[in-house]
């Protein structure tokens, strides 16, 4: 059980820590200032709570600390989606995950906050409440770029096509659901969360004229839940930790 | 907008002059000479520009923070720089040109942006630098700068420093932690006090002549302290924060002199400030040319909000 809600929760805290750096690249680079700070206090949000979830992680294992989790993990340990990992493309791409992920995390949430592992159901209450802002933004993105003008809806669906196959990625499953499921930990199951998921974005894609492509669930390979990531993600990590690296031992 | 190259009513100017010596600012709508708002424009665009601008050494260190904390914590502080141009936009707006013209001005190349955003932050402890040395040389002009003539400009500078101060703070601490720490981070961050030297001291611009032209400005209040004044200001402040952590400034020659109280130092090579005013610093051209790409990228961005605007209208 501890294996399990372990791996859990490092879904959550990596899905959290490697979409908030993405959306950190934007700041100073958005396409006007208040979407700049907006999505810069998102970016500072998620990371905030990917080390709420590091520290969960760390009092499951009786130690560690949340900094060597988030710094000192090769690739392969890590268990986010392959969607968060992605480059940032334009600001439409960007905003569209944003969009997709935060729909995935609220249901993600809905189902934490009735966990019978009370320090999560208490943080996923609380982190509800944050949430729900981030929903809004990526929802008001979408909807305005899907359907503004010609050349927005093009790109929009263009980037949809490109990040569907990737997103299904964000509600793949392992073992440890149905062991999260039967104990009462997680009472739902990945293809429940799927269902309330895909039902969830549908409408306001179908609203914003954004058809969601027809593609396979996750490609051969996206397996981020079970710690199969992209070069994107030696990147990503690479960049991060080059400081750190420079002395693993000292104090930063 | 009134030319500054008219000939003010010499009663409206001499009402107004006496105003502004009394102490009594200036808000918007109210008559104000051409070339007073002229140069409120122009001191108000840059220091917005400067923000902006000010986001990009800075930024590059957000991917790679080397802990959670300060990643969240050079994310807010970017983040605050990009506040702080769009307050001070709003108040260069007050004075008659728009911010879609001023964001042209300045990714063209047509207005300036301050001296310290022209060269490259090459590694962590540069982030330590700029937090604690150029928000504090920054902190010095705008401090001064709550008290200018112009209202607006006055309001907007008590919040910005407010904020400043913060981050100051936790620029001390990215500091006390590297010159707390191993060998390696102590050399980077000499490192990085030795190559932000000379732009420091440049920050406050060439010791003031005493041209008609300054003299006016520091009777309108649109600058309130001479930049000698300024930099001295800052030498007090900062220099004992170098030397009491064991570092060392790159100047020989500069020695605290108790009778005139001020602080001796070498001249800095004045003309290199000058090719940076021409924005031909070490950075200059590929940060803009950076925020030209990035203006390019978003085109699209801006007409469909343009456009969606129109329709929720």
């Amino acid at each position: 059980m501890g294996a399990a809600l372990r791996e859990w929760l490092l879904r959550a805290a990596d899905d959290e820590l490697i979409i908030g750096h993405r959306h950190s690249e934007w700041t100073g680079f958005g396409p006007d200032i208040e979407s700049d700070v907006a999505l810069s206090s998102i970016a500072q949000e998620e990371i905030g709570h990917a080390r709420l979830f590091y520290e969960m992680v760390c009092r499951v294992d009786g130690a560690g600390d949340p900094d060597r989790l988030a710094f000192g993990r090769p690739p392969g340990e890590f268990r986010h989606a392959v969607l968060v990992e992605r480059p940032n493309a334009d600001w439409g791409t960007s905003l569209l995950r944003l969009f997709l992920y935060e729909h995935f995390d609220r249901a993600r949430l809905e189902v934490a906050a009735q966990s019978t592992y009370r320090p999560l159901a208490d943080l996923a209450g609380a982190l509800r409440r944050e949430e729900k802002y981030h929903l809004l933004f990526g929802e008001a993105w979408v909807r305005r770029l899907g359907a503004a003008t010609e050349e927005s809806g093009e790109r929009m669906r263009a980037a949809l096509a490109a990040v569907w196959p990737d997103a299904m990625d964000l509600v793949e499953g392992t073992e440890a659901d149905a062991l999260l499921a039967q104990s009462g930990a997680l009472p739902q199951t990945p293809e429940a969360l799927r269902r309330a998921w895909t039902e969830g974005v549908a409408v306001v894609l179908a609203e914003s004229r954004l058809p969601v492509p027809e593609v396979a669930p996750a490609a051969e390979g996206l397996r981020g839940r079970r710690g199969q990531h992209t070069v994107d993600l030696d990147a990503l990590l690479g960049e991060m930790t080059s400081v750190r690296r420079l002395d693993p031992q000292a104090r930063w | 907008m009134s030319d500054h190259t008219h000939t003010e009513d010499p009663e409206r100017l001499a009402e107004f002059e006496a105003r502004v010596a009394a102490g009594e600012q200036v808000e918007t709508g109210e008559w104000m000479p051409g070339e007073y708002r002229q140069e409120a424009l122009r001191l108000i665009q840059m220091h917005a520009n400067s923000e902006i601008m000010g986001a990009m050494p800075e930024r590059e260190w957000i991917p790679r923070a080397p802990t959670l904390s300060r990643k969240m914590a050079l994310t807010a502080k970017v983040q605050d720089e990009v506040g702080h141009a769009q307050l001070l936009y709003r108040v260069a707006e007050t004075l008659g040109r728009s911010r879609v013209q001023m964001i042209a001005d300045l990714i063209e190349g047509r207005s300036k942006f301050h001296n310290v955003f022209h060269y490259p932050a090459e590694t962590w402890a540069d982030v330590a630098v700029i937090q604690v040395f150029v928000d504090g040389a920054a902190m010095q002009t705008q401090g001064a700068l709550r008290s200018s003539s112009y209202a607006p400009y006055a309001r907007v500078m008590k919040r910005i420093c407010y904020e400043e101060d913060f981050h100051i703070r936790l620029g001390l601490d990215v500091y006390r932690t590297l010159a707390d720490g191993t060998p390696r981070q102590r050399a980077m961050l000499q490192d990085a006090i030795t190559r932000w030297w000379v732009p420091l001291l440049h920050f406050f611009g060439m010791p003031d002549r005493v041209s008609p032209h300054t003299e006016k400005m520091l009777r309108w209040r649109l600058k309130v302290k001479s930049n000698e004044e300024l930099r001295q200001q800052f030498l007090r402040k900062f220099v004992p924060i170098i030397q009491e952590a064991g570092f060392t400034v790159p100047d020989p020659a500069l020695r605290w002199d108790e009778a005139s109280q001020r602080y001796a130092y070498a001249e800095p090579d004045w003309e290199e400030l000058k090719r940076v005013g021409r924005n031909q610093g070490p950075k200059s051209a590929e940060r803009l040319a950076l925020r030209q790409d990035y203006h390019r990228r978003h085109r699209w961005v801006r007409e469909a909000v343009e456009r969606w605007g129109l329709l929720a209208a």
